[in-house]
């Protein structure tokens, strides 16, 4: 079976995009990050992070349009891919397996705290 | 691409940060794009930009701008970063080969200023090349000495009690050398030297042999040297033992075996036994000689004074350090010495490899001044400048022709980097090819120069291998340098605007090469009036009334002690001569008189004495060097019968002196005589001379005492000068049948005195030649540039031509721009060739003001060089025919 790497920032970057649907570009993704997760994001981290992704090829962008506040580049989307899916699926699976295979008393105690 | 998308990108920021004032950090804005992989850089510069402009409406400026940093700062990481090489990476080589054809193309299309920039490059390099030998072969001066770090050369000082003067020099008496080897440990030999002159028997000749040295054997302990025959160690053993170079021993003995064999000398009770032959000393030694004889054969050796100092003394030390601990034991050492002397001695320790460049005093071969060198290299620094400059204003100038390629190149696809380094490829094609005619040129004029320099430089040691890299080196710098702007400007045009046809030279391109013509021209205007300065001091040497006649006199040099009747007989034979004016025999010739005496006069206090320069002189002196006397008499016959007995105590001297003489003895002229004086001995001033220059013009003139005594080393021959061959072989055949044991040699005393000034007159020779290169170079460069300037005012000129402007008025304003260019140039250059020239006058004591004649003079000169060489091309656009330039278009 194939490898899905996956780190966390990744995951939480492929699962904004997700949320975004179409909407997903970078400032974007960062502002759902910040908002969401309330952590601050850096976009040093956050592209890093994107182009990881497109190496992997988990995402596939396309240039967007411009606007004057961003001095006439394009914004450049990104969409999930097939590949991208397989990988969050398999995230979540084994996420929810070790979940699964944690003793109940475990998580009772941690609970009470 | 990248460079067209990033120009166009660039130019919408610019539009739009003048609508709105607020935008982020310049700086890191820069930064970023330049660290920023291709692909990204657009959208996350998008982003940066977008969230900046949030951040600015939220927050405000400044922790926006913050903000932009830190996250630029944050964005420098791997996967953003470009990757090293711009560009996948395509064979070059083809591009390589092409652009290479494409140099040659336009080389040979640009005939005109492909010749003058090959032709400047090449007389440019060449002066370097020349320049830089001389340098490196002085500068190599006894580097090849094994010991030379251990060795030291004394410089003695002396004065007398009461008297200001002091004199100093690498004279020194034989107890120096032995003294200090026993008192001072850190002395391990003395070297006792004497550069003499020795006239040997060679078959039936006698040869006087100039290039004769004595020297203790400790010669061989100390400097390098390589035996052909015999031992070093035991050579200089005892008296009459020679040692004679390789070349030497053939000429005496051709191909047989030297060793062993004697060779006679002109006085038949002395001959010297050869015990060694050694390689010719190299060149770059200051030690020089043909013979080594040694030390002992003088019979000079003596440990009673520290006077009687006519040898020069090295001293080989323990270490390195030992020449300042030495040092600083010598002056206590010496004044315990001299005490209750009258006299003090001070004695200084030279380091060796320091002589040649920095000493004042010569060693065995003149010395260089590390001065003559800077302005050498100085010299060959500004030529190279001038070439480099002509060859950055040419290719601005014809930068338009290529601008269209450029645009071409970039359309499809050139970055600006490749472009660049197109040019500067170009440029160093020219150079490379300038180096190796460069070469060529040298070995061909190094035989000329040469003879200009009096030097014997090699070619070979061009080849060095560090003289290679040297070279390479600066062909590079010299193509980075004078490719380099050009190569920016080309590289750095917009090929939008270069293809729409509207190009034209920048104000900037305009503005450098103004002021490179500007440079150009004060270099040159600085050394023509350097040039005319050096000229007219040496001009003023060689003419200058000395107060003697050195016209037509001869000297011929005679045994010291050869005696008075003797010489009264060769006196009288050589008179018979209707052509021999006067004869006087004498010690030194009134071109250099520098032997030191010291004088009192017995109203002194005792052990007071005053240094002065003194000449045992005859009766004939006078009249012969045409010397004026102002009060008393000349020498008398009885004068000269007085001293010459053979007995001391029975001699009567007689004295005159000069001017400064008697005044610094605080006399008139006319008090002077009559007064006794004691100089060898007690004696009476009978006549006072007008002062004269008896030595270089560098000094002032010093006391000087004549005295009349029955010997002396030459004999001084006025002559009438009508037929000089004839009257020189008569005196040479008379003195074969008069002196039989010594040859006849003679001298002209106007070429001794040129000889004393002849470090300045090779400065001035290698002046005249250089400054008329870089004029030249400077010319030639006007002249491309100017071609350029009238071809593209071409249309102007038949316009206004048509309209009615003469000839002289087109002229004008064609070349006016120049002239005031050249006008700068002179401005510029004047008072900085005043204030070196003014310095370098100051080593004269005699010598010419700079007067404005020469500032007029090298600035008429300039001016009327640019205007024929604009003028040539003004004239040739000027009387074209109108229809010609503008029936196209």
């Amino acid at each position: 079976m194939k490898n899905y790497q996956l780190g966390e920032f990744e995951e939480i970057v492929i699962l904004t995009v997700g949320i975004l649907n179409n909407a997903a570009y970078s400032v974007s993704i960062k502002d759902e990050i910040e908002s969401r997760l309330s952590r601050s994001v850096s976009m040093g981290a956050l592209h890093t992070a994107l182009k990881r992704l497109e190496d992997k090829g988990y995402l596939k962008s396309y240039a967007g349009e411009t606007t004057e506040d961003r001095a006439g580049r394009p914004k450049r989307y990104f969409e999930i891919t097939a590949m991208g899916k397989k990988a969050m699926q398999y995230a979540k699976e084994t996420r929810d397996g070790l979940w699964k295979a944690i003793p109940k008393t475990v998580l009772q105690v941690k609970f009470a705290n | 691409m990248e460079s067209h998308s990033e120009n166009g990108a660039s130019g919408e920021v610019r539009k739009l940060s003048t609508m709105r004032k607020n935008t982020p950090p310049k700086l890191f804005l820069r930064f970023f794009r330049w660290y920023c992989h291709p692909d990204m850089q657009d959208y996350i510069e998008g982003d940066l930009m977008e969230v900046y402009a949030v951040r600015l409406r939220m927050k405000g400026k400044r922790k926006a701008d913050l903000r932009f940093m830190l996250d630029v700062l944050v964005l420098f990481r791997p996967g953003i970063i470009r990757s090293l090489t711009t560009s996948e990476r395509i064979n070059p080589t083809i591009m390589f080969r092409s652009n290479f054809r494409i140099a040659l193309r336009n080389l040979w299309k640009n005939k005109a200023s492909t010749i003058i920039n090959v032709f400047g490059l090449t007389a440019g390099i060449t002066s370097c090349l020349l320049i830089a030998l001389f340098i490196q072969q002085e500068m190599s001066f006894d580097v090849f000495q094994s010991k030379k770090k251990r060795i030291a050369r004394v410089v003695m000082e002396y004065s007398f009690e009461g008297g200001k003067e002091s004199n100093k020099g690498t004279f020194t008496s034989t107890k120096v050398a032995p003294v200090f080897s026993r008192t001072f440990p850190e002395v391990e030999k003395g070297i006792r030297m004497y550069n003499g002159s020795a006239i040997l028997r060679q078959g039936d000749n006698l040869v006087n042999e100039r290039s004769f040295m004595y020297a203790d054997s400790s010669f061989f302990n100390t400097f390098d040297h390589e035996m052909i025959e015999g031992k070093a160690a035991t050579a200089l053993d005892g008296p009459f033992k020679i040692v004679l170079t390789e070349s030497t021993a053939k000429r005496y003995f051709g191909n047989e075996r030297a060793l062993g064999k004697i060779i006679p000398t002109n006085d038949e009770k002395y001959s010297y036994e050869v015990t060694g032959v050694m390689r010719d000393y190299p060149q770059n030694s200051q030690i020089q000689f043909d013979f080594l004889a040694s030390f002992s054969s003088m019979g000079e050796n003596q440990e009673d004074t520290y006077f009687n100092a006519n040898y020069t003394t090295y001293l080989l030390l323990k270490d390195e350090n030992s020449i300042y601990t030495l040092q600083e034991k010598l002056h206590p050492f010496m004044e315990k010495e001299m005490k209750g002397s009258g006299a003090s001695i001070h004695y200084y320790l030279e380091p060796f490899e320091t002589i040649h460049l920095y000493s004042p005093y010569s060693a065995f071969v003149p010395n260089t001044s590390l001065r003559y060198l800077y302005i050498l290299g100085g010299v060959a620094i500004l030529i190279i400048v001038i070439v480099c400059f002509t060859y950055i204003n040419l290719s601005t100038a014809k930068s338009i022709e290529r601008a269209r390629e450029v645009g071409i190149r970039k359309v499809s696809g050139a970055v600006k980097s490749q472009l660049f380094w197109q040019f500067i490829g170009e440029s160093f094609v020219l150079c490379s090819l300038s180096v190796i005619v460069s070469f060529a040129a040298a070995s061909l004029f190094l035989p000329s120069f040469n003879v200009l320099i009096t030097k014997n430089l090699q070619m070979k040691d061009l080849f060095t291998p560090l003289f290679m890299l040297l070279t390479f080196g600066a062909t590079l710098l010299v193509s980075l340098i004078a490719g380099g702007y050009p190569a920016l400007v080309l590289s750095g045009l917009q090929p939008a605007r270069v293809l729409k046809g509207v190009f034209k030279n920048t104000s900037s391109a305009k503005w450098l090469q103004q002021s490179l013509i500007v440079f150009q021209f004060a270099i040159s205007v600085f050394l023509i009036i350097a040039t005319i300065v050096i000229q007219s001091q040496l001009h003023f040497i060689r003419n200058a009334k000395l107060g003697y006649d050195r016209q037509h006199v001869l000297r011929i040099p005679i045994g010291w002690g050869m005696g008075y009747d003797k010489v009264s007989t060769i006196k009288r034979e050589l008179k018979t001569n209707a052509q021999v004016i006067d004869i006087s025999r004498g010690g030194n010739s009134p071109v250099n008189i520098s032997s030191g005496y010291s004088m009192r006069t017995p109203d002194m206090p005792k052990d007071e004495v005053i240094s002065v320069n003194a000449n045992p002189v005859d009766e004939d002196y006078i009249k012969v060097n045409g010397l004026q006397l102002i009060a008393g008499t000349d020498f008398s016959e009885q004068d000269m019968k007085d001293v010459a007995t053979e007995v001391w105590e029975d001699k009567k001297f007689h004295y005159i002196l000069n001017e400064s003489a008697a005044k610094r003895l605080g006399w008139t002229p006319e008090q002077a005589i009559g007064q006794n004086l004691h100089l060898n001995g007690p004696g009476i001033i009978v006549g006072v001379i007008k002062d004269f220059n008896f030595q270089s013009m560098r000094n002032t003139i010093n006391p000087l005492v004549l005295f009349a005594e029955s010997q002396g080393s030459s004999v001084l021959v006025k002559v009438k000068g009508e037929d000089m061959a004839a009257t020189i072989s008569f005196m040479e055949s008379k003195w074969k049948e008069l002196v039989p044991n010594r040859p006849f040699e003679y001298r002209f005393l106007d070429d001794d005195y040129n000889r004393m000034y002849q470090s300045e007159v090779q400065l001035g020779k290698t002046m005249n030649l250089f400054s008329s290169i870089a004029i030249t170079l400077a010319c030639l460069g006007l002249f491309g540039l100017s071609s350029y300037m009238v071809q593209q005012r071409m249309k102007e000129i038949s316009i206004r031509k048509v309209l009615g402007a003469s000839l002289w008025s087109l002229l004008r304003i064609l070349s006016g721009n120049f002239i005031r260019l050249v006008g700068f140039a002179i401005i510029i250059a004047s008072p900085l060739a005043y204030v070196f020239m003014k310095q370098w006058l100051n080593d004269f004591v005699y010598r010419i003001d700079i007067s404005w004649w020469i500032f007029a003079v090298a600035g008429a000169m300039t001016v009327s060089i640019a205007v024929i060489t604009v003028g040539i091309h003004g004239v040739r656009a000027a009387i074209n025919n109108p229809v010609k330039s503008l029936k196209s278009e």
